[in-house]
C-alpha cells in the first residue's frame, strides 16, 4: 500500500468478511495500523465474490479506463511490478 | 496417500470440479461452519473430534469428525487464536489473546478445568508431551511461557521478542525455537536451561513454524514476504527460502515428513511443499482466508480453518509423492476485463461509493478484513 501511495495512485481499502458488524472492527483496525484514506464496507463480500476474491490481502490494480490490470499481487515486489506496469515503466 | 503420480485412486474419484490440474490431485471432503474468525485446530482422535479456536466468537467449537458437524461450543476467554491438545491429560489449551491467558478444557466433558495467566497477548502455543511442557508465545509482551502440562504451574518465562507467537520444538536437539512476528526473527533456545543458543533475522512477518527433526531442519513461513525459510538446525542459520501462494499464514509437517503444507491467507489456498526438494507441488483450494491447518494422524485428512468463510475446511491430499510437473497458478479471468460495477458504504462519510467517483483514474482496490 506504500508503494501505491508513493506512486500517486489512490489505495481504497475495501472491508469483506468481518462475520459481524463490520464499523467497530474497522476503526479498531485503523486506529491500530494508522490507515487514512476510502474505506469501502462490502460486509456481504458480494464485490469480492464477484471477483473471486478468495482471500486477504488481495489487491486489484485498476486503470484509468476501469480495466484490471493486476489481481492479487499481496506480495511487495508483485505490487511495484504492477505499478510499474499500470504506468509502463521498465 | 492414495494414488500414484498422475493416477488416481478409483477409491477417491477426482472429478473435475475439484482439482487445480491433472498433476495436482486432491478431494475435497467436508467443509464445515464453526464460529467466527477460525484459527487453531486441534484434532482428538480417539473421540474422533476437531476443536477449533473461533477468535471472534470467544469460544471453541467443536466438531464430530464421524458426522462433520459442531457438536458443542465451549466459551474461553478473549479471542481463543491458537489450540492444542494434550493426549496423555486430555486437556485441551487455547491462547486468548485479549484475556492474556490460555483456558485449559476437559475434552471428555468438555467443560472449563481453569485458566491459566500468562504473558500479553498470547498468540501461539505448542505442547510437547516428551518433556511434559506447554510452549506459549506472547505477543505484546515479547515473552515464552512455559508450563507443565501436568500441575499447569508456569515454570519459566522467557525473553523473546515483539509478536512473540509461534513455537516450535525439536525434542532430539533439545531445542525451543519462539517466531517473532513483528520482529520478524526468531529466537533459539536450550529446552533445558531456557538460555538463548542461537537467533535468526527472517523474512517480514513470521508466523508459523514446522520442524523435521531427523532432517535438522525446520520450516518458517513469512506472511508478508510470501515465503517459507528452510533453517539447518545445527548450524541455526537459513540455508532457502521458498515462495509459496499469497500471504502465507500456516503451516503443518505431513506424518511421513515428506512434504509440509501451508494455507495461502491471501489465496483461499493449501500449498504442498516437497521437504527434500523444497518445491510446491500441489495448492489445493479450500476455503476464503485460511489460517490454521493440521493433519489427522488417524487418516491423514487436512483440516484448514478458514477465517473468511467461517469454516473448516477436511481435504485429502492424494499425491504419493513430487509430480511430474510443476503447479502453474491461473491467473484471473478479470485479467484486461473491465471492473465490474460496484456500489458500497464508504466508512467514513456513510455514502454509498461507486466506479464512477474514480472514473478516469489508476486506483488499487485493497480487499482486507481486520483478523
Amino acid at each position: 500500500m506504500r508503494e501505491g501511495a508513493r506512486s500517486g495512485l489512490e489505495v481504497v481499502l475495501v472491508d469483506i468478511w468481518e462475520g459481524t458488524e463490520p464499523r467497530p472492527e474497522v476503526e479498531r483496525f485503523c486506529e491500530m495500523w494508522g490507515i487514512k484514506g476510502p474505506i469501502l464496507l462490502d460486509p456481504a463480500g458480494e464485490l469480492a465474490t464477484t471477483l473471486g476474491v478468495r482471500g486477504v490481502p488481495t489487491n486489484v490494480v485498476v486503470d484509468s479506463d476501469g480495466t484490471i490490470r493486476a489481481f492479487g499481487a499481496a506480495r511487495l515486489d508483485e505490487l511495484e511490478q504492477a505499478i510499474d506496469d499500470l504506468y509502463g515503466r521498465a | 496417500m492414495a494414488a500414484t503420480g498422475e493416477r488416481e485412486d478409483p477409491a477417491f474419484p477426482v472429478g473435475a470440479a475439484c482439482r487445480i490440474d491433472s498433476r495436482s490431485p486432491w478431494r475435497q471432503v467436508a467443509e464445515i461452519p464453526v464460529g467466527l474468525d477460525p484459527e487453531g485446530i486441534a484434532v482428538d482422535v480417539a473421540r474422533r473430534r476437531a476443536f477449533v479456536a473461533c477468535s471472534r466468537s470467544d469460544f471453541v467449537s467443536v466438531v464430530d469428525l464421524d458426522k462433520h458437524e459442531v457438536v458443542a461450543e465451549i466459551q474461553t476467554g478473549a479471542e481463543p487464536i491458537d489450540i492444542g491438545l494434550d493426549v496423555q491429560t486430555g486437556r485441551v489449551f487455547t491462547a486468548d489473546a485479549h484475556s492474556d491467558q490460555v483456558t485449559v478444557i476437559d475434552s471428555a466433558t468438555l467443560e472449563v478445568e481453569t485458566a491459566l495467566p500468562v504473558g500479553g497477548y498470547p498468540s501461539g502455543l505448542t505442547h510437547v508431551p516428551e518433556f511434559r511442557r506447554l510452549y506459549v508465545g506472547n505477543s505484546l509482551g515479547s515473552t515464552m511461557s512455559v508450563i507443565d502440562l501436568d500441575t499447569l504451574e508456569t515454570v519459566a518465562t522467557v525473553d523473546a521478542e515483539p509478536g512473540a507467537g509461534a513455537i516450535g520444538v525439536d525434542p532430539t536437539r533439545g531445542l525451543v525455537i519462539c517466531v517473532n512476528f513483528v520482529a520478524a526473527s526468531a529466537n533459539f533456545y536450550d529446552a533445558g536451561s531456557f538460555e538463548e543458543v542461537g537467533r535468526l533475522e527472517l523474512g517480514t512477518g513470521t508466523c508459523a513454524i514446522g520442524i523435521v527433526p531427523e532432517r535438522g531442519e525446520a520450516f518458517i513461513v513469512n506472511s508478508i514476504a510470501g515465503t517459507v525459510s528452510l533453517v539447518d538446525l545445527d548450524a541455526i542459520e537459513v540455508v532457502d527460502e521458498t515462495r509459496t501462494g499469497q500471504a502465507p499464514v500456516g503451516l503443518t509437517v505431513a506424518p511421513a515428513h515428506d512434504r509440509i503444507y501451508v494455507t495461502n491467507r491471501g489465496a483461499g489456498t493449501l500449498s504442498v511443499l516437497g521437504v527434500a526438494d523444497r518445491q510446491e507441488w500441489s495448492q489445493i483450494p479450500v476455503g476464503n482466508g485460511p489460517g490454521g491447518v493440521v493433519v489427522d494422524p488417524y487418516d491423514g485428512r487436512i483440516f484448514v480453518a478458514n477465517a473468511g468463510s467461517q469454516t473448516v475446511s477436511i481435504v485429502e491430499d492424494l499425491l504419493a509423492a513430487k509430480p511430474p510437473a510443476q503447479v502453474v497458478e491461473e491467473a484471473s479471468p478479470w485479467l484486461g476485463n473491465k471492473l465490474p460495477s460496484f456500489a458500497l458504504e464508504d466508512y467514513r462519510t456513510g455514502e454509498r461509493r461507486t466506479n464512477r467517483d474514480w472514473a478516469e483514474k489508476k486506483y488499487i482496490l485493497n480487499f482486507f478484513a481486520s483478523w
